[in-house]
């Protein structure tokens, strides 16, 4: 049973990204709904790191089909993704 | 091959030894064999010898027949013995078989219409007492260095910057424009330098100084008139082209060797000097302990095949730690990349086994459309032509086939979509431009006042030449290769000084001007055809390589990066120079950026393509400026131990 709400998610995932990130540029803003990638946030490697962040801190890994734009472009759609398969999980 | 150095003043108030002295031992590196000096009133020149032509007449500085005209000259004219002849049917008297004293006459003959006639890689000042001019003339391609710098009605030049600095007139200061340039084209771009108020001459130009002024013209400009259809002779022609610019860059008094990476260029060349050389070839190859970079299975089929006595620097990351100081010191400028330290430990190799000149494949990607990103400005073109298309992007990963699997593949899809429109004369290189840009986010706030709106890739936009737009959008990519990359970086940074950093001389055969222009002229379907590389040479060299080399596609090379200076056995200077506060002292870098960079690379996460560039530039530019800015004048080399010690009035006497 998860004790995460999507807000929760939104907020663990901002704090990673900020620090392993975003350390460089500080002024950047970001918001929930910026493509991380198009915004020159995480690039292929980021990816692979948001991934293992993601199994760490949520025990929730992404199959080879779920890696798109959609499901982690941006903070909100990654804790919307997150979410989603934390209550299949519990379901 | 060798080193130059010199310096012309406004008043005669004279060039005195010991100054030239520091500056020739700032450079001996490029020249042990020997050296020599001329000092005047107004003129003084300075030479290290790497003795390869005329081992016994070939000192320098070297004066023409009646004194008239002096040079100091570093390179190699490969065609000097059929300007030798020519110039002697007009009626100069030659005292030695060297190429050197090709360019005094030549210059008393034809002045500054002798370059066009010069085949070969080469910078040199002559001294033409004649007028009291001094002009210094850099190859086409930008082979061979050379530098200047203009203080107090003096002009300063050399091989390399730090002889300027040695002479003790010429201060070390940074350049930040410099700098932003390295960390957008990973070079500067001529005449720009690293270091303020210090130029380098543009690769096919020439600079007079006269009366205290200097004036800078080209005398060669790049140009791709495109050729509708490839001639029914095309593969004869380059066959042509491809044995005499081997046979050329062959002559040598002492043995030539080659470089083997296992790739197509190098096998061709290796198989032509092979099949050519007096001497049986001697190889020399580059492999890693890491398996991703390693490409030996290649080389040792083609040293097997050759029969050549092969030998092989290994290289670990641990020596790209150990050796980057050493590296830095020798390309004297921050770098992107460690890709230049297996090269500095290559030519140590090289000149260890008692090779001075070897042969490589440099050029040949840049002529003949080898590298990716040929590929890619095909990909990013097709896929502009039709946007909707979702089959269209799959081809990158055709281009880089790491970008497959992993979750990667959608960024840098996206990436080389979003780089910028086809219309923009940069199109082809943005990706690369902007991914290198990247490491701007870690500048200080000094880095950033100084530079304030300054825009490195707009001013590239305005200096493009007229006929720029005209050409082929695969042409245009190749004049920004053989501009941004190869001369400043590749022949520089790789090349003429982790070779000269041990006095190994590299030749390049792909870089015969008349091999340029022939492929310039082709039209780019013979050179990229759908996304297979050198289709002509590829089809030409049937007979010269085996199939195995031939059929193979390429591997970019590459060096271990970032993981190398941290963790164990991790070398004593990265701590020193990473220290915040003398990163906040020097200025450069934002000391918490690079904080969390550290703290990330120490944990190995910052392993992705910014932060490994952001690793090697700031560690390179910290080397940079504590061996560069914070350095000290050397001791001269001495008077007495000269070979040639010229002045005014023995200039006739001594020749």
């Amino acid at each position: 049973m998860t004790a995460w709400t999507e807000e929760q998610i939104l907020a663990k995932l901002r704090g990673f990204i900020e620090q392993e990130f975003l350390y460089m540029r500080p002024g950047v803003q970001l918001s929930d709904d910026d493509s991380l990638m198009k915004k020159g946030v995480v690039d292929s490697m980021g990816v692979l790191e948001v991934m293992q962040f993601l199994t760490d801190t949520f025990d929730v890994t992404p199959e080879d089909d779920e890696i798109t734009e959609a499901n982690l472009g941006s903070l909100r759609s990654t804790a919307k993704f997150v979410h989603g398969k934390l209550a299949q999980s519990a379901a | 091959m060798c080193g130059i150095a010199g310096i012309a003043r406004s008043e005669p108030r004279g060039v005195e030894l010991p100054v030239l002295g520091r500056m020739a031992a700032a450079i001996r590196h490029r020249g042990p064999d020997g050296y020599g000096f001329l000092t005047g009133p107004h003129v003084g020149f300075a030479h290290v010898r790497l003795s390869i032509v005329d081992l016994s007449g070939g000192a320098q500085p070297l004066a023409s027949e009646e004194g008239r005209v002096v040079v100091t000259f570093n390179g190699e004219i490969f065609n000097y013995r059929e300007l030798a002849a020519e110039l002697k049917a007009r009626g100069h008297t030659f005292h030695t078989v060297s190429d050197t004293e090709v360019l005094v006459h030549g210059w008393e003959e034809w002045g500054p219409r002798m370059f066009d006639r010069l085949n070969g890689q080469f910078a040199f000042a002559l001294h033409d007492r004649s007028t009291q001019d001094v002009i210094l003339v850099r190859d086409r391609f930008g082979v061979r260095p050379l530098f200047h710098a203009e203080r107090n009605g003096n002009l300063y030049f050399a091989s390399e910057v730090k002889a300027l600095f040695a002479s003790g007139e010429v201060e070390a200061a940074a350049d930040p424009e410099g700098l932003d340039e390295v960390f957008t084209f990973w070079g500067t771009r001529p005449p720009r330098t690293q270091f303020k108020g210090v130029q380098q001459l543009p690769p096919g130009h020439y600079a007079v100084w006269r009366e205290g002024k200097l004036t800078v013209r080209p005398w060669y400009a790049l140009a791709y008139p495109e050729a509708r259809d490839e001639s029914t002779s095309a593969i004869r022609e380059l066959d042509a082209l491809m044995r005499t610019g081997v046979d050329l860059r062959l002559r040598a008094d002492v043995p030539v060797g080659g470089y083997l990476s296992g790739g197509l260029d190098s096998s061709i060349t290796c198989s032509l000097a092979s099949a050519a050389s007096p001497f049986s070839l001697r190889t020399f190859s580059v492999a890693f302990d890491d398996p991703r970079f390693d490409e030996s299975e290649w080389q040792n089929t083609l040293a097997h095949e050759l029969g050549s006595e092969h030998a092989v620097s290994l290289i670990s990351a641990g020596h790209i730690a150990s050796d980057f100081p050493d590296v830095i010191r020798h390309a004297e400028t921050p770098l992107v990349r460690t890709a230049p330290v297996p090269m500095y430990r290559l030519a140590k190799l090289t000149r260890e086994r008692g090779i001075k000149v070897v042969l490589t494949g440099e050029g040949a990607d840049e002529l003949f459309l080898g590298y990716d990103l040929f590929k890619e400005v095909s990909v990013r073109l097709f896929c502009a032509r039709q946007p909707q298309s979702t089959a269209r992007p799959e081809l990158f990963g055709r281009v880089y086939k790491y970008l497959a699997g992993a979750g990667g593949g959608e960024f840098w899809k996206n990436f080389f979509l979003d780089a910028g429109s086809s219309d923009d004369p940069l199109f082809s290189h943005l990706p690369r431009f902007n991914l290198t840009s990247r490491i701007k986010d870690f500048y200080g706030p000094a880095m950033r006042e100084s530079l304030g709106a300054r825009d490195a890739m707009g001013e590239l936009r305005d200096d493009l030449p007229a006929d720029f737009a005209k050409w082929s959008p695969l042409n245009r990519a190749a004049y920004l290769e053989m501009t941004t990359l190869l001369s400043p970086y590749l022949l520089s940074s790789q090349g003429d000084r982790m070779g000269m950093a041990h006095a190994v001389e590299g030749r390049y055969p792909f870089l015969d001007y008349r091999l340029f222009e022939w492929t310039a002229a082709l039209p780019t379907s013979s050179k990229l055809l759908g996304l297979k590389e050198k289709e002509i040479l590829r089809r030409w060299a049937k007979d010269v390589v085996p199939p195995s080399i031939r059929q193979r596609g390429k591997q970019p090379y590459r060096a271990p990066d970032a993981p190398s200076f941290f963790g164990e056995g991790s070398p004593a200077w990265v701590d020193d120079v990473l220290d915040a506060d003398r990163v906040a002292a020097y200025g450069y870098f934002e000391p918490k950026a690079v904080a969390g960079l550290v703290r990330r690379a120490r944990r190995g996460q910052a392993t992705g393509f910014r932060e490994n560039q952001a690793i090697v530039a700031v560690l390179s530019t910290q080397l940079w400026h504590q061996q560069f800015l914070e350095g000290s004048l050397p001791e001269p080399l001495p008077a007495d131990g000269a070979d040639v010690l010229m002045n005014d009035a023995t200039v006739l006497a001594d020749r």
